[in-house]
């Protein structure tokens, strides 16, 4: 059993080295298939922890008045904290406001700098529970206390984050339709490079019928060759993804903004790895037993 | 012993490439079977071994019906036969070796046996300096020994060559058919299609004349022992 198995490996190795320029050409066809499916998988893959990342982010700002008595804003705070729809509460100062800005608005530093007084107001921030979905207890815990005295005015992003979510949704459902499209398109030419390339050995397998082969023995070094190109393939588009995936942040630069979180790339998980490798070797192996198949009638 | 019975073949309408051949050829016969070209000589050997089928008629190989065997079994008929296919039909992008290991591979033969009858097999047809060669290397004569030697390789019970010594010049022809006469004093059945006159008339015991299909004479071992 190790001996022929032995034999058909050695039989498919010769195969593959001996017709490498078509092999060459098969691993590239597969691999820039791969690559993009692989490409929109990072994207969809940001999408989703993009939406993700704003429904964990969702926050309500309580803005204080100037001078509130810091034992009226611990009052504030446990009312604020009492709802079960909220996670944690957290002061935050004047001077820390002023900071956080600086730091998100680096550009605006000759403004800021030129102040004299500091504009920011002290507030109360308020995280959401991300599971929470009673939206109508939120958003009437929030017009509560919008007139409550002491309180200048309220933040709240929840439409935002529930329009995310709905985009996000969009984006998930147009991503399995297209990313179906392209699975099935990259499917079917990667089957049709390794349909070709066992055409165009059909006299070899002529001969061997011809000579008393069984179907199986026909078929093994193939199956070896058609696996052992989708795999290549599959593993050299993940090898370029990665190319792509660090190059592409430095081509695009900052110039995008904000933008540009959404449009960026994150790497395959470990079980989309696996399964790129084990579509690649599956599709080699489908493309060459049905290819094969064709010729194996008298 | 291979027995056909009426067997008829159009590949296109209304051209017979074959038309009511019957023939009984005994286990142990050496046998040509000759013509012009476009007589069917051809179209008879691959009718026997299978690789195209009749319009018509009937093929017995040792008992059983050919047509009746499973396309998915039709691997057991074919590893008893021996082809030397007119155009050699070899693997160019494998060694001779491993074009003459082929039959034995198949077999499952080991690899220790297999290296020594590719070798002694080569040696039959003068071919075994050229072992590890690609047959793209080869000459045409060369070749299409290597043809030859791929198909006694694993010393089948018929051997059926199409033109075998078709690319060779008198001498070397002579040879090959000594080989295959040896092959056939051994115990094989032994069928060749030509039109080498000279050679027919040296080692043909049994001659089958086709024309347009159609047998036109047949000869055998007796009548010409019994011609003056």
């Amino acid at each position: 059993m190790i001996e022929k198995l032995k034999f058909f490996v050695r039989v498919a190795g010769l195969n593959l080295w001996h017709f490498r320029t078509r092999n060459i050409f098969s691993v590239t066809i597969i691999c820039l298939s791969f690559l993009t499916v692989g490409i929109f998988l990072s994207l969809s893959n940001n999408l989703r922890h993009t939406a993700r990342e704003l429904q964990n982010n969702m926050t309500i700002a309580f803005f204080l008045d100037k001078g509130l008595p810091a034992g009226e804003v611990e009052k504030l705070e446990a009312e604020i904290r009492s709802p079960d729809f909220i996670e944690s509460v957290r002061f935050v100062t004047p001077e820390e406001a002023l900071e956080r800005f600086r730091a998100g608005f680096p550009e605006l530093e000759d403004i800021v700098s030129s102040l004299t007084d500091n504009p920011f107001p002290a507030s109360i921030e308020a995280r959401v529970r991300s599971k929470a979905s009673r939206s109508g207890d939120i958003i009437g815990f929030v017009a509560s206390l919008r007139s409550r005295p002491g309180i200048t005015d309220v933040q709240f992003n929840q439409d935002w984050v529930e329009k995310m979510q709905a985009f996000s949704r969009m984006a998930g459902a147009i991503g399995f339709f297209l990313g179906g499209i392209l699975i099935l398109a990259s499917f079917f030419i990667i089957s049709n490079v390794i349909k070709l390339n066992v055409f165009a050995r059909h006299n070899e397998i002529e001969i061997l019928r011809l000579v008393g082969s069984t179907n199986l023995f026909i078929r093994i070094p193939f199956l070896i060759e058609g696996t052992v190109l989708g795999l290549l393939g599959s593993a050299l588009s993940l090898g370029l993804l990665f190319v792509v995936l660090e190059a592409f942040p430095l081509y695009l630069g900052s110039s995008l903004g904000a933008l540009q979180e959404l449009l960026s790339f994150r790497y395959p998980s470990w079980p989309q790895i696996a399964g790129l490798l084990a579509a690649g070797a599956g599709i080699g192996f489908a493309g060459s037993l049905t290819s094969v198949s064709k010729f194996l009638k008298i | 012993m291979i027995e056909l019975f009426h067997i008829w073949k159009q590949y296109q309408k209304p051209f017979w490439a074959l038309s009511d051949v019957s023939l009984q050829i005994k286990d142990g016969d050496f046998y040509f079977v000759t013509g012009p070209s476009g007589s069917g000589k051809t179209t008879l050997l691959k009718i026997i071994f299978r690789e195209i089928l009749p319009t018509e008629g009937q093929i017995v190989i040792d008992g059983v019906n050919v047509l009746k065997i499973p396309d998915s079994r039709i691997f057991a008929l074919r590893r008893h036969l021996g082809i030397v296919f007119q155009d050699f039909r070899l693997m160019f992008h494998r060694s001779v070796f491993d074009n003459v290991a082929v039959p034995l591979q198949v077999l499952g033969v080991p690899r220790k046996e297999i290296r020594r009858r590719v070798f002694t097999t080569l040696q039959q047809v003068n071919m075994h300096h050229k072992i590890w060669e690609l047959p793209s290397h080869l000459s045409y004569g060369e070749q299409q020994r290597v043809a030859i030697a791929r198909a006694i390789v694993n010393n089948p019970d018929i051997i059926l060559a199409d033109e075998p010594t078709g690319n060779l010049d008198p001498e070397l022809a002579f040879e090959i058919i000594t080989i295959f006469k040896e092959i056939n004093r051994r115990g094989a059945t032994v069928v060749i299609g030509s039109h080498d006159r000279e050679l027919i008339r040296h080692f043909g015991d049994n001659i089958l004349f086709l024309q347009k299909g159609r047998i036109v004479a047949k000869e055998g071992r007796e009548d010409k022992e019994g011609r003056p």
